[in-house]
């Protein structure tokens, strides 16, 4: 009874500590959050006292909008490619990083370092190099005889999206790396050396053994990078600013154009409720289908 | 048992000061704020001078005209020591409306503002009428609604084509065209040199509209200054003859004669493009002129307006509705007022006035004559804007009144341009989804 009764006036005060956190969390989270809902029923454009409220018009016009869909296509071919290579190319500097024996820390350092940079210097840095005139990489293809396959990198539509998918790699890739590597150094050794004693090589080892165990840091890793690619906006702003036409722009991206830019913060509201709903059923997906995939291994 | 009022009031203690802590940053976020609306005037020197503090914004895109709005800021402070001015400025000008919307939601919107969306900030009521006894120190004030909001910092400044000298001659090009088939004529003979003819700074989408207004304004509004009303009105259309034979134009002249990286080049790289010889020409402002000048104090150039196929030549040039803005909630303190209007009359007086249009290449638009040393470029611009029989327009989102467009089309619009170059599309398809997306936007305004 009296254990009881302890557990329970420590519990009034354990309220005191949470609620400052609470009060801030609903201020700032909670409440705009909700607010935004109500907005993307409106016609709002982010500056005047009037708020029009306009139903679903926001909804309908988001699904007629071929600028929509094509940012909605940009969005999934950059979440795709994102997952895909961030993953594979973090895993791949795991097991490299895992397995040299000299300068090991220098190595994760320089592979961590550009998760470290913010993504718009990212995107200056990216501008910078794949600049049609003064851009570093033409300038090594011309100074390698390859200058033929010189090319406006940013301002051509064919390459403008692959450009930001492979920059976006490059600085991802580290923080997974992180996170496949603490997987690695979890794998018991002697597991390696029997399957080695039976006589499996090295890529054997890595399919039967590694891989599998490695399931729960890639349900974290597939899961983290799929969030982040439906997230993409840094580097986009700064690399392509949504072009050439409209070759590059994300939902992200649009969201913030048209709200602030276009005056539309409604409309822009709707998109970004749109893209929460997207984000939330993929990621729900997501875990059901790794969750099972760990349980199974 | 003893323990637990201290407990109870230790944790009380422990989530205020955590509550306390995470508002406490807001204080000093907030110091210039706070320090305008707490004006030190309770001294007791009588006769000295009231302390007013009033914020400041305007677009910093280009750095002389940043360099010459703070020259001139600094003069006056230092000529009313009692007036302080917190300068806000810090974005380009490519962004400037987002962040002016940002500075508003976070209640930090400026007392005095470089306003260049008068239209959605008068209708939001953030801006006054401009009082009465500045208006005479203008030549013209474009009104809005029947009410003036804006003191024009500069005239309207005609773009034109800044060329290389050197490009010209290595070319043979001994005649400035009097025509655009001759102007076009000149781009082949560059061409054939190895040079690329123009550089374009297509990754701001504002540089876009240089040419599309060129193209539009010889096409369009010289024939019909009122065609964005009717198009508004559905009385014209995108796929009229006058703007298919303008988006035509464009086209063709960026498809042949543009330098090839002009979607990644930005606005500020064009007057080293200029200058390095990789490129003959760019079509810009005179605001460029101190830049190129900066960029190669010797490069040699030319300035001069492109004539139009029946040889007459059409120019940006009306006044627009832009300018210094006073804000609603600054004008409800009389000394703030009185000290934003000391700071416009100083910053419009000749003496303040012709350094900076000097600085920025720019017109006056003052009522008082105004004269400064000009380059042999900038004295072409002002025989342009001297000159009747030069036409003179607005660019498509700077028309007013009936006339204004919907403020989003203006991008995506150039995007759209943008698009119709890289695709090679077809020009009266692209103006079909032209003309949905104007009346998808005028829709989307009406609910507004």
């Amino acid at each position: 009874m009296i254990a009881k009764s302890k557990k329970k006036k420590w519990t009034n005060y354990a309220i005191w500590f949470i609620l400052p956190a609470f009060i801030v969390y609903t201020a700032f989270v909670i409440v705009p959050t909700l607010s935004s809902v109500y907005l993307s029923f409106t016609a709002w454009n982010g500056v005047s006292e009037k708020i029009p409220y306009i139903g679903l018009d926001n909804f309908v016009e988001i699904f007629k909008s071929p600028r929509v869909h094509n940012a909605l296509k940009n969005t999934l071919i950059l979440a795709v490619s994102l997952v895909l290579l961030e993953n594979i190319v973090a895993l791949g500097l795991a097991i490299l990083v895992d397995q040299v024996r000299w300068f090991r820390n220098l190595f994760r350092s320089i592979f961590y370092f550009p998760v470290l940079m913010s993504g718009i210097i990212m995107g200056f840095i990216w501008m910078i190099i794949l600049n049609y005139n003064f851009g570093v990489l033409n300038q090594l293809l011309e100074m390698t005889g390859l200058g033929f396959l010189k090319t406006d990198w940013l301002g051509n539509p064919d390459f403008a999206l692959i450009s930001i998918i492979l920059s976006t790699v490059w600085k991802a890739a580290g923080y997974y790396m992180v996170i496949y590597l603490a997987g690695l150094q979890g794998i018991p050794q002697e597991l390696n050396e029997a399957a080695s004693i039976d006589g499996a090589n090295r890529l054997q080892q890595f399919r039967h053994i590694t891989f599998p165990l490695l399931a729960g840091a890639t349900t974290v890793c597939v899961m983290l990078s799929m969030i982040g690619s439906l997230k993409v906006f840094d580097q986009i702003a700064v690399m392509t600013d949504g072009g050439p036409g409209f070759a590059t722009e994300t939902l992200t991206y649009i969201i913030y154009k048209v709200g602030f830019g276009e005056l539309r913060q409604g409309f822009g509201t709707a998109l970004a409720l749109v893209l929460f709903i997207l984000t939330l059923v993929i990621s729900l997906v997501q875990i059901k289908v790794l969750r099972k995939r760990e349980v199974q291994m | 048992m003893a323990n637990q009022p201290l407990l109870k009031f230790a944790s009380i203690i422990m989530a205020l000061s955590l509550v306390l802590t995470a508002c406490g940053g807001n204080n000093s976020n907030n110091g210039n704020a706070g320090a305008g609306n707490s004006p030190d005037n309770t001294g007791t020197a009588t006769d000295a001078p009231k302390e007013v503090n009033f914020t400041i914004a305007y677009a910093t895109g280009d750095p002389s005209t940043k360099k010459a709005i703070e020259a001139t800021i600094d003069a006056f402070t230092a000529k009313n020591p009692n007036i302080k001015i917190t300068n806000y400025s810090e974005t380009t000008s490519a962004a400037y409306l987002d962040w002016l919307k940002t500075k508003d939601a976070v209640g930090q919107f400026p007392d005095l503002v470089e306003m260049r969306d008068t239209k959605v900030f008068a209708d939001a009521g953030k801006i006054v009428e401009l009082p009465e006894d500045l208006r005479s120190l203008f030549k013209t004030l474009p009104e809005y609604n029947g009410k003036i909001y804006n003191a024009p910092i500069s005239g309207g400044t005609p773009q034109g084509i800044i060329y290389s000298k050197k490009a010209y001659a290595d070319a043979g090009i001994t005649e400035l065209p009097k025509t655009y088939d001759e102007f076009l004529a000149i781009q082949e003979k560059l061409a054939a040199t190895g040079i690329s003819p123009i550089v374009v700074g297509g990754k701001d989408i504002f540089h876009m509209g240089f040419w599309t207004n060129f193209f539009i304004m010889n096409e369009v509004y010289s024939k019909d200054p009122d065609w964005n009303s009717k198009r508004t009105a559905k009385t014209a259309s995108f796929t009229d003859a006058g703007m298919v034979q303008a988006m035509t134009d464009y086209k063709d002249l960026f498809s042949k004669y543009v330098d090839k990286g002009w979607l990644s080049t930005a606005d500020n790289q064009t007057a080293s493009i200029l200058v390095s010889g990789k490129a003959a020409q760019l079509f810009s402002g005179p605001w460029m002129f101190g830049q190129i000048a900066e960029a190669d104090p010797n490069f040699e150039f030319g300035f001069y307006a492109i004539p139009n196929r029946e040889g007459k030549t059409v120019v940006l040039g009306l006044p627009g509705l832009a300018g210094w803005s006073l804000s609603a909630e600054a004008a409800k303190d009389a000394d703030k007022v009185e000290a934003m209007k000391a700071f416009i009359k100083f910053f419009f007086d000749p003496e303040q006035y012709a350094p900076y249009l000097a600085t920025v290449n720019g017109l006056p638009s003052t009522a008082i004559e105004v004269s400064y040393e000009t380059g042999e470029q900038m004295k072409e611009v002002l025989r342009l804007i001297n000159d009747e029989t030069v036409i003179k327009s607005l660019a498509i989102n700077n028309w007013y009144g009936e006339n204004a467009i919907p403020p989003q089309f203006r991008n995506w619009f150039y995007k759209l341009l943008q698009e119709l170059v890289l695709k090679n599309g077809d020009v009266t398809d692209y103006m079909k989804q032209a003309d949905t997306e104007y009346d998808s936007n005028v829709k989307a305004n009406l609910q507004q």
